[in-house]
């Protein structure tokens, strides 16, 4: 019965926290009704079970001996100094800030999680008034079923295994020692240790498929120093733009081009010259072709053959490889 | 975690502040926690179970008749827990990755404060060295950003010009700025368009420029639109191309609202693609020809081959200099 144990846990919790000495287990299943009513190998199982809960929830259960000078039997307790929240000195625009960052989460759970936090900040008097800010109100949503198994892996550092698909690619099982999540365009992606490629690794969760398995202790792989997850989704950027072009744009179209303009000189006749700079001659060409005639690359050369190979196949309705 | 830990988690915190905070509705308590006023109900009747041992006086009690009367909640015996527990790593983690996403899309003066209020509480979390969470928003240039966060905080007008993408124009508007928010990980401006007289969104990468009015902003009397769906939401009216897609724009079906028709043994799969306007479809046909090819309509397909030979004319005439050398 979920009650029943939540009553035992917040008894345990209480029973360990006030005592100034550390408590046998005799002397806890005797302050506790359920673990008093237990056989003794329940109790064994129950208290063995409480007390890997606790540990889940964040809350250290120290054992030390009752008696220095009789060694024989531990005994547990929690140390209010350490369990406690000690006291933290927010400005009222920090204290905003972190009102404003529990509005940030779409997730049931995290959204508890900093709630319960934010509610930890004002019991020890933290003053929180986020009308103080007016401030970007950025949304964190997760619609990814596997979301929940790579947080709680990257939180806990488990090794797991999953499946993965690319769209039209049959699944293969995947395995990771899981080093960060990252969020880049409101997709969530796993970077990590790829087993079966021996080196790092992202991977984006909307294509795994089914269960995430864990496959190993928690924390029992070192994330290498330094990882900073930016660098490994750095795949997933566009590089630096080098490269110089020359467009023919007519005035007031090709708004999202003149953006990135470096130069822009009227040609008269309704015309401009607009120079840029772009890193990949695909998403140039496929850029320019979508304004169609109302922008032209005047070079280079092998950007102007993709594009007008983009409004050939476009007038043919027929479907190739582009370059 | 599991609906029991959670309870446990919550109720825990609910001692020290229901003792710093005597008399408090069970409804603000309920706000508080983001909880229903039943689950918090349900909570104070489990905690008259517990306490620090079995007799009066050391089980935690309630004021029955004020909870029950007046829906306010008075705490006692409970002062051998007056201080919260220690942020948990997972709360930290969840409080952290949030303060990172304000981060992303905050401006000027507010990253310090964000910065200060980070490492304060990553020192009060303790183990959690860092939470291997972050969030990425693209760039948006920080002198427009921070035009519409001064605008903002002063409540100022604000004169802009902004691009739609998908009409490819421009155009000069006046606004009254209500918020910044994101939306797929990029940034939004709310605002009232005194142009178009009503509520509009503007992508802050679109915005080309930006000036503070010695203005100020009016209030006006209008709801903020429903985005728990997103921008676009798929209607009766919303225009759809039916398409052919060779294995390569195969992605498109991740990034858009489309409806798988045939998944062909060639690779090539036919599907319905949604779209905000007409021009947007073409630009999206345009953009991947030799990718994907129109079906239906018949309107959208020749406008597209249209387009294509006019705009191949416009190479024949165009003629490329010679490199340099």
């Amino acid at each position: 019965m979920a009650e029943r144990k939540t009553e035992r846990l917040m008894n345990l919790i209480f029973a360990l926290l006030v005592s100034r000495q550390y408590l046998t287990k005799e002397q806890i299943r005797e302050s506790i009704a359920d673990y008093r009513e237990s056989t003794p190998q329940a109790f064994d199982r129950k208290f063995e079970r409480d007390k890997e809960e606790l540990r889940e929830l964040g809350i250290t259960v120290e054992m030390g001996s009752i008696d220095k000078y009789f060694n024989d039997e531990p005994g547990y307790r929690i140390r209010r100094d350490e369990a406690e929240l000690p006291d933290l000195e927010l400005s009222r625009e920090e204290a905003a800030v972190i009102g404003l960052a529990t509005q940030v989460w779409e997730h049931a759970g995290l959204a508890s999680e900093s709630t319960t936090a934010l509610v930890k900040l004002k019991s020890i008097g933290v003053d929180v008034d986020t009308s103080v800010l007016r401030m970007a109100e950025p949304k964190l949503s997760t619609d990814e079923p596997s979301f929940d198994a790579m947080w709680d892996a990257v939180t806990r550092r488990v090794p797991i295994t999953f499946a993965y698909a690319r769209p039209g690619q049959e699944p293969m099982q995947r395995h990771l020692q899981p080093w960060g999540i990252i969020s880049w365009h409101d997709r969530w992606y796993v970077g990590g240790f790829d087993l079966d490629r021996g080196e790092s690794r992202i991977f984006r969760l909307s294509r795994v498929i089914g269960e995430v398995e864990t496959e190993g202790q928690a924390g029992s792989y070192t994330i290498p120093d330094g990882t900073d997850m930016k660098d490994i989704a750095r795949a997933l950027f566009p590089p630096e733009p080098a490269e110089a072009a020359v467009l023919r744009i007519r005035e007031g179209r090709g708004q999202a081009l003149r953006r990135l303009a470096e130069r822009v000189t009227p040609l008269g006749d309704g015309l401009d010259e607009v120079e840029i700079r772009y890193s990949s001659r695909w998403e140039l060409a496929s850029e320019v072709a979508s304004y169609g005639p109302d922008v032209v690359v005047v070079s280079p050369q092998d950007v102007r053959e993709a594009v007008i190979q983009r409004l050939t196949a476009a007038v043919t309705g027929t479907l190739e490889a582009t370059s | 975690m599991s609906r029991s830990r959670q309870q446990v988690v919550r109720m825990l915190a609910l001692v020290p502040y229901l003792q710093g905070n005597d008399g408090v509705p069970v409804n603000e308590v309920a706000a508080e926690f983001g909880v229903t006023p039943k689950v918090i109900r349900d909570d104070l009747r489990l905690l008259m179970y517990t306490g620090t041992g079995e007799y009066a006086g050391e089980l935690i009690d309630f004021d029955l008749t004020a909870l029950e009367q007046d829906g306010v909640v008075h705490i006692r015996d409970a002062e051998f827990m007056t201080r919260p527990l220690r942020i948990s790593t997972r709360e930290g983690v969840a409080l952290i990755v949030a303060l990172r996403t304000l981060r992303a899309s905050a401006s000027g003066l507010e990253l310090t404060v964000i910065d200060s209020a980070l490492s304060k509480l990553e020192s009060a979390v303790g183990d959690t060295v860092s939470a291997p969470v972050d969030i990425l928003l693209d760039q948006v240039d920080p002198v427009i950003h921070g035009t519409i966060v001064e605008a903002l905080t002063g409540r100022k007008r604000l004169e802009m010009t902004y691009a739609t993408s998908s009409r490819d124009e421009q155009s000069d508007r006046d606004v009254d700025p209500r918020r910044l928010f994101t939306e797929q990980g990029k940034l939004y401006l709310e605002a009232w368009c005194l142009k178009a007289e009503d509520l509009r969104f503007f992508r802050l990468d679109r915005i080309v420029s930006a000036r503070v009015l010695a203005i100020d902003a009016e209030e006006h009397d209008a709801e903020p639109r429903d985005l728990s769906e997103g921008f676009f939401t798929v209607g009766e009216q919303t225009p759809y191309a039916v398409v052919d897609l060779h294995p390569r724009a195969h992605w498109l079906t991740e990034y858009y609202q489309v409806d798988l028709l045939d998944q062909r043994d060639d690779g090539v799969w036919r599907a319905k693609v949604y779209g905000a306007d007409w021009s947007w479809l073409r630009r999206l046909v345009l953009r991947n020809a030799g990718s994907i090819t129109v079906i239906q309509p018949d309107t959208l397909r020749s406008q597209v081959v249209d387009d294509a030979r006019l705009a191949l004319r416009a190479y024949d005439e165009v003629v490329a200099p010679p490199k340099e050398s």
